[in-house]
Formats: C-alpha cells, sequence, structure tokens
C-alpha cells in the first residue's frame, strides 16, 4: 500500500506503509477505521543511530514526533520487551528505508502496528534527511492517499489539529500518579525524580546508587516534593519545548543550593530555566549515538548518545554556572555544573539506551561527588 | 595536546610482498599515512621491499628505500637516515614483528630511536596468546576455552579435555598461517605437528570449537588522551570456522541488539585500555552465541589491518591516516573530520548504505587443494559493494568479484558445498534456495544467520517474479533496487541485455550517486566518493570540466594484483598534472586508488560494461582509459566504446592485434619477427596430426585461458594424449587447444615501452631467471640483463618499437619475448600496463606511466623530450623476487610452470647483480643458509650443468646429498655427496632425510608429468619446513650467487 510522508514544506515522499508480508497486510487491514487510526502527524526528526530502534519508539522525547532513522534497516533482531524505555510507544510515526522482511521476527513490524504507529519504508530517506537538515524541524504527517495532491490535503488537515494539542508536552508523557522505587543501596540517599517523560534506564540508574527513589508528575508543587525531604533531585529528560512547561522552572528554582540537583536533556533546560537562563531551538537538533562531547568533569571526551531539538544559550547562564559539557560537532552547550550550588545539567542522555555508555559515570559522579561528598563536607 | 615539536624525521615500515592474509591494504595504509605525515611537514623515510607498491613511489616520502626488511637493513637505514622515531604499526604483522626484533637485538635503543604507535609490550600482548588471555582474564571478558601447547604430547593430552573438532592456531604468524580445525585425532595430530613448527615460538593455541557462533569485528582508535571511538562494527555472513579475511562481511553489523552491541563496544575498550595502546587503530574480533548471545573474544590487532582499510572505506573515515598523526602527538577532537571539513575527528561514523565485503579466491591455481575455508586465511583479494540495502550492496560485491557478468549465475552445486565452507558456497546458497530449499534447511546446513539467509531468499522470490510476470516499470525498479544486473535479468527473461538496457531507457530506471558522508547526511560533506544505488531519488554529483575515467583492476587476484593499482594511481597523478580532472572507478577497498582524496571524483561501483555506462552517462567524461587496471579494463573497452564513449590511448583495434591469434603472427610475419610455431587442435585426432609441425616440446593450452590456466609444457604424444585426456571438457571444435612451440632452455625478457603520437621510449628489458616455461609472473628478473649480449637487447629494442608502429600504439605496451640461439622470438603483446612497469620504474627511474599518460594526451616529441630517458643509465642492479603462497595450500606442488601462482613481487637492489639477487632472496623469504646440506635431485640433462654448481657448493663448506641417479654421477666426477633414496624406492628415503631436518637447501630440477609427481614429496616437504627449494637451473646459478654474496657479508642500503 502506498503511503506518503508529506513535510510541512510542501515536500511530498512516496512509500510503501507497513510490510510487504501479506499476513501483515491482511491485519492492518482488519483494523476498523484504518486509514484514520494510521494517518498521523507530527513533527518529522531524524536519528542517525544504527540500532536501537525500539528503545527510540519508546522513549518519551519522542512524543508527537516522525521518527527517521538513516540507517536502511531496521527491524532486524526483533523485539524485546525488556528494552522499552517507558510503558508505550510514543513516536508518531517510523520511516526507514527497510525493514525485516521475514514472517520469522516481523516482532518490530506488529508491535508498531499493534500501536497503530505507521511505517513508511521505500522512500529515499537520505534525501529526506537533507531535507530535514535544512528546514529544520519541519511538521509533518504520514496518511494514505490515490495521489501526492491529495496527500497534500489531508496532511494539512492532520498536522493544523495536532498542532491545537496543548503545548506542554511534558505534562502529556509525565506520570499522574506519584510512584515509589526501591533503590539497590539500602544506606543510600534518597531521589526525587521530576518525571518530565523520564526513560527507564534513567531510574534504573538511580536505584543503582539510591535507598529509593520518588518519581513525581511534572507539575507537582515545591511542598509536595520538599515534603518528601528527598536528600538530591532529579530532573529528566522528556519531549518539547522547554519554555512550554509550566510550573516546573518554579518549582526547582528553589531547591537551587539546597540539595544536589542533576537534569537531563528536557530536565537540564528546565534547570537553566530555573536559573533565569534562556534556551533556544537547534536547526535540526542532535539524535543519534554519535556525538563527540568534551567533558571536563569526569576529564575526557567520549561518544554520547543524543536526542534534543532545544540548546541552552551559554550568554544567559549565571556567572558561577560553569560549562563543562561541550558538544565537539557544534560547540553548543552540552553541560554545566556549579560547585558552589551543587547542581548538574547535562543535555545528553549518560543513560544511553540506545547509544554508547561512556556517560554513565555522570551517575556515579551524582551520588559520589554531588551527594555523598556534600554530605561529609557538611558534617 | 598537538603535534610533538622534537619530532623532525620517522620511519615508516612497510609490510614486504604481497602474501595471503598481508596485501596491498597496507600500501594503503602506509600511503595514506606518508602523505599525513609529510603535510605535517615531517621528514618521512619509508622501507619496503614490495616495489609494486605506490608508497615505494619516490614522490610520497621523503626518501624511500626498497630493502629487504630485516633487522641488519633497518639498522643500515637507521644509521643512514637517523629518524627519532619509527612507527610500525602501518606495515602489518611483517613490520610490527620486525620492530620487535630491533627492539630485542637492542638495536632501537642504540640509535635512541622511540617506537611510536605500539611499544614491545602491545605487540607482545597482542600476538602472544597467553598473555593476552591473562589481560582478558583482568577485565573478566571471555574467551574460548583452551590451552597452550607447546609439544606434541601434552597436545594430545588437551584435545581429550576440549573434545572435537577442534581449532590450532600457532602463535606470531601471518593471516593464522599454520592452523585450521581438526575434526578427528588423525587430523590434528598432523596439524598439530605442523602448528608447533609454523610457530616462530613453537607455540600452539589449542581451542575449543565456536563453529557456528555469530562473528563480529569492531575497528576502533584510541588517542593519548584515552578517546575511544568505534570507526565500525562489522559482522560476518560467514559463522565461526571461517577466517574473517575469508568471510563475506557486511558493515554496519545487522544482527546485534544495541544492548549486545554497547557491551561488545565497552569490553573492546577495557581490552585496548588494558593491553595498553596508547595510540592508534586496532580490532578486536568478537564471537556470539546466535542463541543465548553468550560473547567470547576471538583476537585483537594493535595495528592498521584488512579489516581497517575495509573500515576506511566502509565509512569514509581515514584511518591509517588518523593513525600516523596520533601518532606524533595528535588527539582526535584535535583533527578535523576530512569528509565534514566542520566536525572533530572524535565521532563514530553513521551509515545511511550498507557495505558488503567479498574475498576473491584462487583455487583453481593450486591443483590439488581441496576448496575448503578454514581458520587459515586464503583468498588473495576483496571486493567492496556499497548499497543502500544489504540486498543491493551484496548484488553489487557479487558482480564486481567478475566472476560471472550475471553475478548470481545458475550453478550446480553438491549439499557439501553448502555444508562446508568453500569459495563458491554464496553461489550454492543462492541456488539451493532456486531448487526451493528453505531458510530453515539451509541455517541447518550452513549455520548461516537466518537474517542472512533470509535475504537471499527474498533475492530469489525476485528472480522468481521477474520470470513469471512482465517486466514492467515496477518489476524493473525492484529488480535494479535489489540489485540484479541487466544481464541476469535478460538471462531470465531469455533476451539479450540491450533490451533490458533499452527498457530502462524507456522507463527512465536509471541508479543515481549518492556520497559517502561518515554521518549519514547530518552534516553538509563534499567529499568525492560516491556510490550507485536505485533506491535514491537524487544525485550528489558536483560537475567536473571535461573529465577522464580510469577503470580500474578490480579484485586482486593471482595475475592481476597491486601493480596495475600503482599504474591508475600513478595515471591519476599524471592526468591531473596536466590539469584534467580525474574520475577512478574501481571495486577494491584495498587499495589506494580508492582512497577518497586519490581522484577528482571516485567511483566505487563494480567494473562492469552496466555500471560504467551508467556513471558516464551521467558524468560525461572525454574519455575512458582502460590500459592502466590490467585486463579487467581492456576487456571492457569494445563495449564500452559500442556504447558511444571515447576509448583514449591504443585503440580498439589495437587490442584486437595483440588479442587475436591469428592477426597477430600475420602481422609478425609482416614484419619479420619470428613467433613459435603452433596450431589449433579441437579433438585429439587434429592435435596429432599437428603434432609434427609444431614439435615437442610444445606448450598446450585451452582457448580463452587466464594467467596460464591448465596450461602444461608436453615432452611426447604420449603426454600429449593424457593432457587432452586430462582437460576433455575444457576443448572442443569451438574452444580448440591451443599448442605453440615450447623453446626449451629459451632466456625470456618483458619489455616494457610508451609510444607517442611521434615518440617512443622503451622503459627497459627485464631479463627472466628462470628459462622459458615459467610464467613470467612467477620468474625472477634482472634489470639491466645479465647474459643478453649488448646487440641481442639493441635488437629486441628495435623490433618492440616496430612492433608498437605497426600496432598503432597509443601508450603502453609490454612485450614477452624468448631469445634462443640469439634467434628472437615473440611470445606475447600487450597494449596496457603491466605487471612489470613498476618494477621498471623504480629499477630505472623513468616515470613510465606519466609517459604513458603523455602519449594519451597526444603530447609531441617536443613537449616530452623522449632522448631525457634512458633505460641503461642507472647504476644499480635491480633483481625482481617473487613470493608464493604454497603454505596455504597443502596440497600444491611448488614446481614452476606456465600457470602462474605467486602472490607478490620484491625488489633487491645493488651495485652489482649479486648483492641484488641475495637481497630478492631474502626480501622473498627464501633463507640463505650460511652452512649445512644440499641436497640435489636433477633430471638427466641438468646433471652436467649441475655438476660445477655442486662442485662449488662443497668447496664453500656445504655438504651434499643427492637422489641415487644424481648422486652416483657427482661421485663418478670426484663429489663427495650422500645417495638417498627417492622415494619409490623404499624407506628410509630422501624426504624423510629432509622432514628429520637434515637438509639445509634443496634444488630439484623436474620435466615431464610422471616425474613431476614422482617428485612431489620433496617439494612439499620443503614448503613444509621452509628449507629453499629451487625447481629450475637458471635459478640455481642465481641462488649460488646469492649464497656467495651472504656469506662475504657485506651489504649496503640506497635511497631510490
Amino acid at each position: 500500500m502506498i503511503g506518503f510522508l508529506v513535510l510541512e514544506s510542501g515536500e511530498v515522499f512516496a512509500g510503501s506503509l507497513f510490510s510487504e508480508s501479506s499476513e501483515l497486510r491482511k491485519d492492518f487491514f482488519a483494523v476498523n477505521d484504518f486509514e484514520k487510526k494510521f494517518s498521523r502527524a507530527g513533527e518529522v526528526v531524524f536519528n542517525t543511530s544504527h540500532f536501537g530502534y525500539e528503545e527510540i519508539a519508546t522513549d518519551p522525547s519522542y512524543f508527537s514526533q516522525i521518527v527517521v532513522i538513516t540507517a536502511p534497516q531496521q527491524g532486524n533482531y526483533g523485539v524485546n520487551r525488556d528494552f522499552w524505555e517507558s510503558r508505550r510507544i510514543w513516536i508518531e510515526g517510523f520511516v526507514c528505508l527497510q525493514t525485516q522482511y521475514s514472517e520469522r521476527e516481523h516482532g518490530w513490524i506488529k508491535r508498531l502496528h499493534e500501536s497503530h504507529v505507521p511505517i513508511l519504508t521505500g522512500l529515499d530517506t537520505r534525501m529526506l534527511t537533507m531535507h530535514l537538515r535544512k528546514q529544520g524541524t519541519p511538521w509533518g504527517a504520514i496518511v494514505i492517499a490515490k495521489d501526492k495532491e491529495e496527500a497534500k490535503i489531508k496532511a494539512k488537515v492532520l498536522i493544523d489539529e495536532k498542532k491545537k494539542i496543548q503545548k506542554d508536552w511534558v505534562f502529556e508523557v509525565s506520570r499522574k500518579e506519584t510512584e515509589i522505587q526501591i533503590g539497590e543501596i539500602p544506606f543510600g540517599p534518597k531521589v526525587a525524580v521530576l518525571d518530565f517523560g523520564v526513560k527507564e534506564n534513567i531510574l534504573r540508574q538511580l536505584k543503582k546508587y539510591a535507598s529509593e527513589i520518588k518519581i513525581f508528575n511534572s507539575r507537582t508543587s515545591f511542598d509536595i516534593i520538599a515534603s518528601y525531604k528527598p536528600e538530591a533531585l532529579m530532573l529528566t529528560n522528556g519531549p518539547g519545548d522547554p519554555a512550554d512547561v509550566q510550573q516546573a522552572a518554579d518549582v526547582v528554582k528553589p531547591f537551587i543550593g539546597q540539595i544536589p540537583i542533576f537534569g537531563i536533556c528536557m530536565g537540564h533546560q528546565i534547570l537553566s530555566l530555573a536559573l533565569g537562563a534562556k534556551t533556544y531551538k537547534l536547526k535540526f537538533g542532535h539524535r543519534g549515538s554519535n556525538h563527540p562531547i568534551q567533558d571536563q568533569l569526569l576529564k575526557k571526551i567520549y561518544v554520547s548518545s543524543q536526542n534534543h531539538g532545544y540548546a541552552v544559550d551559554e550568554k544567559t547562564l549565571p556567572e558561577d554556572v560553569m560549562v563543562t559539557q561541550r558538544n565537539l560537532n557544534d560547540h553548543t552547550v552540552a553541560g554545566f555544573f556549579s560547585q558552589r550550588r551543587n547542581f548538574l545539567g547535562i543535555q545528553y542522555h549518560p543513560e544511553a539506551c540506545p547509544g554508547p555508555h561512556e556517560a554513565s559515570e555522570l551517575f556515579k559522579y551524582f551520588f559520589e561527588e554531588m551527594i555523598l561528598n556534600k554530605k561529609t563536607e557538611d558534617r | 595536546m598537538p603535534k610533538r615539536q622534537d619530532l623532525k624525521k620517522v620511519l615508516i615500515i612497510g609490510s614486504g610482498p604481497i602474501v595471503i592474509g598481508q596485501a596491498c591494504e597496507f600500501d594503503y595504509s602506509g600511503t595514506q599515512a606518508c602523505k599525513a605525515l609529510m603535510n605535517e611537514n615531517l621528514q618521512v623515510v619509508l622501507v619496503n621491499s614490495n616495489p609494486a607498491t605506490i608508497m615505494t613511489d619516490p614522490e610520497l616520502a621523503t626518501s624511500v628505500y626498497v630493502e629487504p626488511l630485516k633487522a641488519e637493513y633497518l639498522e643500515k637505514i637507521l644509521i643512514k637516515e637517523k629518524p627519532q622515531a619509527v612507527i610500525p604499526t602501518l606495515g602489518g604483522q611483517t613490520a610490527l614483528n620486525l620492530a620487535l626484533d630491533l627492539h630485542e637485538k637492542g638495536i632501537l635503543k642504540k640509535y635512541n630511536v622511540e617506537l611510536l604507535g605500539a611499544t614491545p609490550e602491545v605487540i607482545r600482548a597482542a600476538e602472544d596468546r597467553e598473555l593476552f588471555r591473562n589481560i582478558l582474564d583482568k577485565i573478566g571478558a571471555k574467551y574460548p576455552k583452551s590451552y597452550l601447547v607447546r609439544n606434541y604430547e601434552y597436545g594430545l593430552e588437551v584435545a581429550g579435555e576440549l573434545g572435537y573438532p577442534l581449532i590450532l592456531r600457532p602463535n606470531y604468524t601471518l593471516g593464522g598461517g599454520g592452523g585450521g580445525i581438526a575434526y578427528s585425532p588423525e587430523e590434528y595430530k598432523t596439524m598439530l605437528v605442523k602448528a608447533l613448527h609454523e610457530s616462530p615460538t613453537s607455540e600452539v593455541l589449542v581451542e575449543e570449537s565456536i563453529l557456528g557462533w555469530k562473528e563480529f569485528e569492531l575497528e576502533v582508535m584510541r588517542d593519548h588522551k584515552g578517546t575511544f571511538v568505534v570507526v565500525c562494527h562489522i559482522e560476518n555472513f560467514d559463522p565461526c570456522g571461517v577466517h574473517t579475511g575469508d568471510s563475506i562481511t557486511v558493515a554496519p553489523q545487522m544482527t546485534l541488539t544495541d544492548r549486545q552491541y554497547q557491551e561488545m563496544r565497552d569490553e573492546a575498550y577495557k581490552i585496548i585500555n588494558e593491553v595498553g595502546i596508547q595510540t592508534g587503530g586496532a580490532n578486536v574480533q568478537f564471537a556470539v552465541h546466535p542463541t543465548t548471545g553468550e560473547r567470547v573474544v576471538i583476537e585483537m590487532n594493535p595495528r592498521v589491518s584488512r579489516s581497517s582499510a575495509l573500515a576506511s572505506k566502509a565509512t569514509g573515515f581515514p584511518i591509517a591516516k588518523l593513525a600516523a598523526l596520533l601518532a606524533i602527538g595528535y588527539s582526535l577532537d584535535e583533527i578535523k573530520n576530512d569528509i565534514t571539513k566542520s566536525t572533530p575527528s572524535c565521532y563514530e561514523p553513521a551509515l545511511d548504505y550498507v557495505v558488503t565485503k567479498i574475498p576473491r579466491f584462487a583455487f583453481e591455481k593450486f591443483s590439488g587443494t581441496k576448496d575448503i575455508l578454514t581458520t587459515q586465511m586464503k583468498s588473495v583479494g576483496e571486493v567492496m559493494g556499497i548499497g543502500r540495502t544489504f540486498n543491493e550492496s551484496l548484488m553489487k560485491a557479487l558482480l564486481s568479484l567478475e566472476y560471472h557478468p550475471e553475478g548470481i549465475p545458475d550453478v550446480e552445486y553438491t549439499s557439501e558445498m553448502l555444508s562446508y565452507p568453500n569459495s563458491k558456497r554464496i553461489f550454492a546458497v543462492f541456488q539451493a534456495f532456486r531448487d526451493g530449499k528453505s531458510v530453515l534447511e539451509l541455517e541447518g546446513l550452513t549455520q548461516i544467520n537466518p537474517w542472512f539467509l533470509e535475504h537471499v531468499e527474498s533475492l530469489i522470490k525476485i528472480e522468481n517474479k521477474i520470470k513469471q510476470s512482465e517486466l514492467n516499470f515496477d518489476v524493473l525498479l525492484e529488480a535494479k533496487r535489489n540489485g540484479f544486473s541487466d544481464a541476469r535479468i535478460a538471462k531470465l527473461k531469455k533476451v539479450n541485455e540491450g533490451e533490458i538496457l533499452n527498457l530502462r531507457n524507456k522507463h527512465q530506471i536509471h541508479p543515481h550517486f549518492n556520497r559517502v558522508d561518515t554521518c549519514a547526511a547530518e552534516f553538509e560533506s563534499s567529499t568525492p566518493y560516491m556510490y550507485s544505488s536505485y533506491w535514491s531519488q537524487f544525485s550528489e554529483l558536483p560537475n567536473l570540466d571535461k573529465p577522464v575515467v580510469i577503470i580500474g583492476s578490480g579484485p586482486n587476484r593471482i595475475g592481476q594484483g597491486i601493480e596495475f593499482d600503482y599504474s591508475c594511481v600513478r595515471g591519476v597523478k599524471a592526468f591531473q598534472k596536466n590539469q584534467i580532472p580525474v574520475i577512478m572507478v574501481n571495486s577494491n577497498p584495498e587499495t589506494v586508488s580508492t582512497d577518497y582524496d586519490t581522484s577528482n571524483l571516485l567511483f566505487f561501483e563494480p567494473l562492469t560494461v552496466e555500471s560504467l555506462t551508467e556513471i558516464m552517462r551521467v558524468t560525461r567524461p572525454q574519455g575512458f582509459v582502460a590500459q592502466l587496471g590490467g585486463q579487467t579494463p581492456i576487456n571492457l573497452a569494445k563495449s564500452l566504446e559500442a556504447r558511444g564513449f571515447k576509448l583514449l590511448g591504443s585503440s580498439n583495434e589495437a587490442i584486437d592485434l595483440a588479442e587475436d591469434r591469428g592477426l597477430f603472427s600475420q602481422i609478425c610475419h609482416e614484419i619479420g619477427i619470428k613467433i613459435p610455431t603452433s596450431g589449433m587442435a579441437g579433438s585429439l585426432s587434429q592435435a596429432l596430426e599437428l603434432e609434427l609441425k609444431v614439435g615437442y616440446p610444445m606448450i598446450c593450452r585451452p582457448s580463452f585461458v587466464l594467467g596460464g590456466r591448465r596450461m602444461e609444457v608436453l615432452e611426447s604424444s604420449e603426454e600429449l594424449k593424457s593432457y587432452f585426456e586430462r582437460h576433455k571438457e575444457f576443448i572442443s571444435s569451438t574452444q580448440p587447444c591451443l599448442m605453440d612451440q615450447f623453446l626449451s632452455g629459451a632466456l625470456e625478457v618483458d619489455v616494457d615501452l610508451v609510444r607517442g603520437k611521434d615518440w617512443i621510449i622503451i622503459g627497459g628489458i627485464v631479463e627472466h631467471i628462470e628459462a622459458a616455461g615459467v610464467h613470467s609472473g612467477d620468474s625472477m628478473g634482472v634489470i639491466p640483463p645479465q647474459r643478453l649480449k649488448e646487440e641481442t637487447c639493441l635488437k629486441i629494442e628495435a623490433l618492440s618499437k616496430k612492433l608498437s608502429e605497426r600496432m598503432n600504439i597509443i601508450g603502453h605496451m609490454n612485450l614477452q619475448l624468448a631469445i634462443k640461439n640469439d634467434e628472437i622470438y615473440i611470445l606475447e603483446a600487450n597494449p596496457r600496463s603491466s605487471r612489470s612497469v613498476p618494477f621498471i620504474a623504480k629499477a630505472t627511474q623513468i616515470p613510465l606511466i606519466d609517459l604513458g599518460v603523455a602519449a594519451t594526451l597526444m603530447k609531441s616529441k617536443q613537449e616530452v623530450k623522449p632522448e631525457q630517458w634512458d633505460w641503461r643509465k642507472s647504476d644499480f642492479v635491480s633483481v625482481k623476487g617473487v613470493v608464493f603462497p604454497f603454505k596455504k595450500f597443502t596440497e600444491s606442488d611448488s614446481i614452476l610452470g606456465p600457470e602462474m601462482k605467486s602472490t607478490g613481487e620484491t625488489m633487491g637492489r645493488g651495485r652489482d647483480y649479486s648483492e641484488a639477487l641475495m637481497k630478492a632472496f631474502l626480501s622473498s623469504h627464501v633463507n640463505l643458509p650460511a652452512k649445512g646440506e644440499a641436497f640435489f635431485s636433477l633430471r638427466e640433462k641438468d646433471k652436467k650443468e649441475m655438476l660445477a654448481l655442486a662442485k662449488e657448493m662443497s668447496q664453500m663448506g656445504y655438504k651434499l646429498s643427492a637422489t641415487t641417479g644424481t648422486a652416483r654421477y657427482f661421485q663418478e666426477n670426484g663429489l663427495d655427496c650422500l645417495p638417498l633414496r627417492k622415494v619409490h624406492e623404499g624407506r628410509p628415503h630422501c624426504v624423510d632425510h629432509i622432514r628429520q631436518g637434515n637438509v639445509a637447501m634443496v634444488i630439484n630440477t623436474t620435466t615431464g608429468r610422471k616425474s613431476i609427481e614422482a617428485s612431489f614429496d620433496i617439494r612439499r616437504a620443503c614448503i613444509d619446513y621452509s628449507i629453499p627449494c629451487i625447481t629450475e637451473s637458471d635459478a640455481a646459478e642465481a641462488f649460488l650467487l646469492a649464497l656467495k654474496k651472504k656469506s662475504e657479508g657485506s651489504f649496503d642500503v640506497e635511497r631510490l
């Protein structure tokens, strides 16, 4: 079945929707109202990771986004629930050149299908990526249509509708219920986690060092979090524009200088907003597993996992804040640190999943240098 | 820290002659490193014994030494050049071993020379398996259970514990030499003896089998700051059990999850750090159990390698260049990514395409050898295909192999061809799917991962679709997107290839060309490195002003190797010097010609008429060059011209004159050049009729053979009958057997010349050391000639010029001539650059390729000034040495004949013939023993001639032994000689004597099929025990000269 990816700027890419497998196609047509369910709009972004498609699709940071994977063949190794980075698939569409043919492990196609996520293959993803690179992150839609003209019309309706959803995407993906999880270190610190769309592996990493973590909704008030008496605060990753996130920056502000704070990705941006700094939209963002970082805290240069569309404006950071991590591709701020006020913001993903593990030492740094050492100093 | 300021001069060690397991990928890495260091204003001294390389081109380094890669020679170079440091990580295991030797002999310390890139400790840790296992234990990495065996008894003991099959890996050998898989105790015992012998330290790792596991390789880099990147991850199509050099491999890796991959990456990082690699490139190989996911480490190499060359070509990341820059003090973040020009090099390339590498084999050259792949590498070359999908890249790689224009032809196969890995297995797998086998069945037989098998199956499904449905736009596009060649589609539709092209033109189905940019289009780049894809909707081609296309030589094979890459690369530079942009097309990832900054625009594509047509259709060159890449482009020239592209240099008519035997002999008669009498016979009866006309000895071969396949010298009617019987399937009235008079005992020469529109330059005359009957690629050669009379030389030059004029050559011509009783016979003319061109260019300092380009550009005599070049002017004698792969082909005979078997060449340069000879032998890994026993087994007619030689050897203090007949003859002539039984005369016989280690060298001349078979064991024993074995009397004379020179102990080194 022919499907189209239409970019808001007018480009239309024709590809094939779902798999070539007849069995799956049958399933597809069996879905009630399939055309409506599988026509989706979102921001169109590209990711250069070779593998880790399941982690990417379940990462809440991809909320409301159609993901184009530049590596041509996806779905190769099937699926595994253990790889999920949250409780559901968030992406609005999955685009790559080719998915696994076989009936043996069509797991990935099937899984997307069950979540009513359209898969578009067979289009020139390189050309598409170049468009995305030039245009920034345009809106787009995957639609079923008889020709390009019809596709454009259908897409416009979908995109307009999608843009109307409320802008605080973080709130959309954040846990509504507060949740406590037990850590692996019985006498370790207690950490409050402000869920902006947290990836499971951030929680796993925290639990390696903590006695307990408590996960709060993004719009939780200062008082509720403070009443938990956390020894540290974790601000997680999440989707969208940090400027649209309500409450969080104000909630974080009074914690600054009081307890150690670690912000990752959206968390890092919210932290910067709380500090009075500004964020801006990158032209086409950083999404992939191969971005070089110069890290002055860990004193090394390494390759990192990245997924963000916004960055912190260095000039607007307060004076006591040191830019300690830098993206070496474009020299944007990749992290900052204040020794005095004891917080750390990291723009990329030390929790990896997918991607290389070198930055995971930052969790250790958070617990050992920022939480435990500080404690000793206080005494 | 930026570049170290204290370094002014460094020495790079090359890898020596091309051998299996160490081929021109090291020319590629060495050349890239040289360029990078010269750019940094360092003085670079380069040493390599291989004249066919680009790295030994005097323009590349400050000073180039073509000298043996032995410690004593390196010492002389160190004294002369006084470099501050040596970089040993670019010349393969040869360079590492040599560096270790220099260190252990105290030479480095003596001259205060630093090792850069790898310390002795690192070299040892990677090669000494026990040390390496300790390191793995320390970081908690797993490896297959194994024992280090230092003697036979212990070997038997551990075998019982590990169980069969078992893997044997001797320490410190190239390409797994001497190792293999033993399935039974019997097999194990023989292999163990050999493996213990093969290891210079007599150590063999006997390992539990991980046959059938998935195999992976990570190409990594590390700098002195500890920054670590994985440049490329590669997955093997063939599961464990096949040497990775012999496996089909794919990048990026396909079947590991992110978790599995990242754990592997972490482990590689730990290994590199624990081994102590400070800077440079390395590779780590892993095996992963297909179902449990258990992972083990197979090995690690602390240097650039075959796979790093592949990784560089697959990703665009210049590993060798970076390794060189890191060695002189830079860190990865300080070096810009060459491709994007904006981002740093401390990143990991992202691929938006798939590459597949397929090795090319030469089993047919080594009769008697079983075509079975094991842990010992046997391939002689490789190709790489780039496509958007695995299917497209696999099919492009299969086409690049140049086995068959259809890429995946219908073949016959047996089920053994599926279950025992072999050079043709991939074709059998395709055929098995055609025959209706399932993925499950084939997984059971081959243990190949189902992911790969499903793709092969999908290709066969498309094949069926092509067969069964109308070839409309959709079907044709699907076929092309899956890499089907027009030739294959035509075959399936039973039409001719042209019709498919017409259909494609009608539907406008053409490939587009995209860039290898290291970053999957994330950043802008302008690297001129392209591949084609039918998936693509746009091309990223730069505009060039009237470029020329140079067609490369494709995969290395015996008979067509690195020497043609030298010609191509020099050719590129020569055109560029004339302000003409060059488009390079080649499919071989090991080469310098496929480096992204060699030409103005590089297409990594199969060398087929179809792909070249598509390239030239969009690039509109002023013409294409077919005379630099060996026989491959020559074979394409006519079809390309027929499609409207202009052939530069010698015309297709000239090619026809050279290749059509009838026409060729006609023009030879016309201008009065003798050629051996010949005839053609489609059957034995016809042959017997011609027998008298041609006369014995005669040389027979089926028509349409390459590199002397099935070519034999026959001495009698009886042998003629046997020849027809044995080769009947290759001889018919349409494919007659060619019978040529054999000029027994004649002296052979190679002549290379260049002809312009009004000028001719003779590049040189290479006199073969062995007499006629040995393939020119296998015989040693010397320039200037040592035995030819001056007047004969002049006659040869005159004749060659005359012939080139008659054939209207423009550019290169190579001639092979035989001289008998002062008469000159012409054996062959090739209207192209040849194997001997780089050797001659380096021996005579005449820039032959540049002159060939000048000829192609129709430059006049006034512009070229041919009188400035005189090949006789050199003060040096240069000898070409030859290396053979007989060790890897354990059932094959090492006797030299008309069929070429050598993989590489060396060059010995000296002030006189004997010095040059000595160096050539040493560089070719032929020992020159100072004492010991010389064993002779001679055919009747050589006895008299060899008597003087034996006498001389005896006077030099060598003991003599010989087979009974020869011994009697020597004794009768007053020599002390130990008689030994021939093999059929009962035991103990001469071979027992050799295998017991009593013999230091062997001189064994023989003719006739029967005697050759009878003396096979003698030669085999020599190969197994690395004993020099000379099979030809003229070569024996040369060997003696070299022995004498060696015993004098004096030698010198001199830069080119």
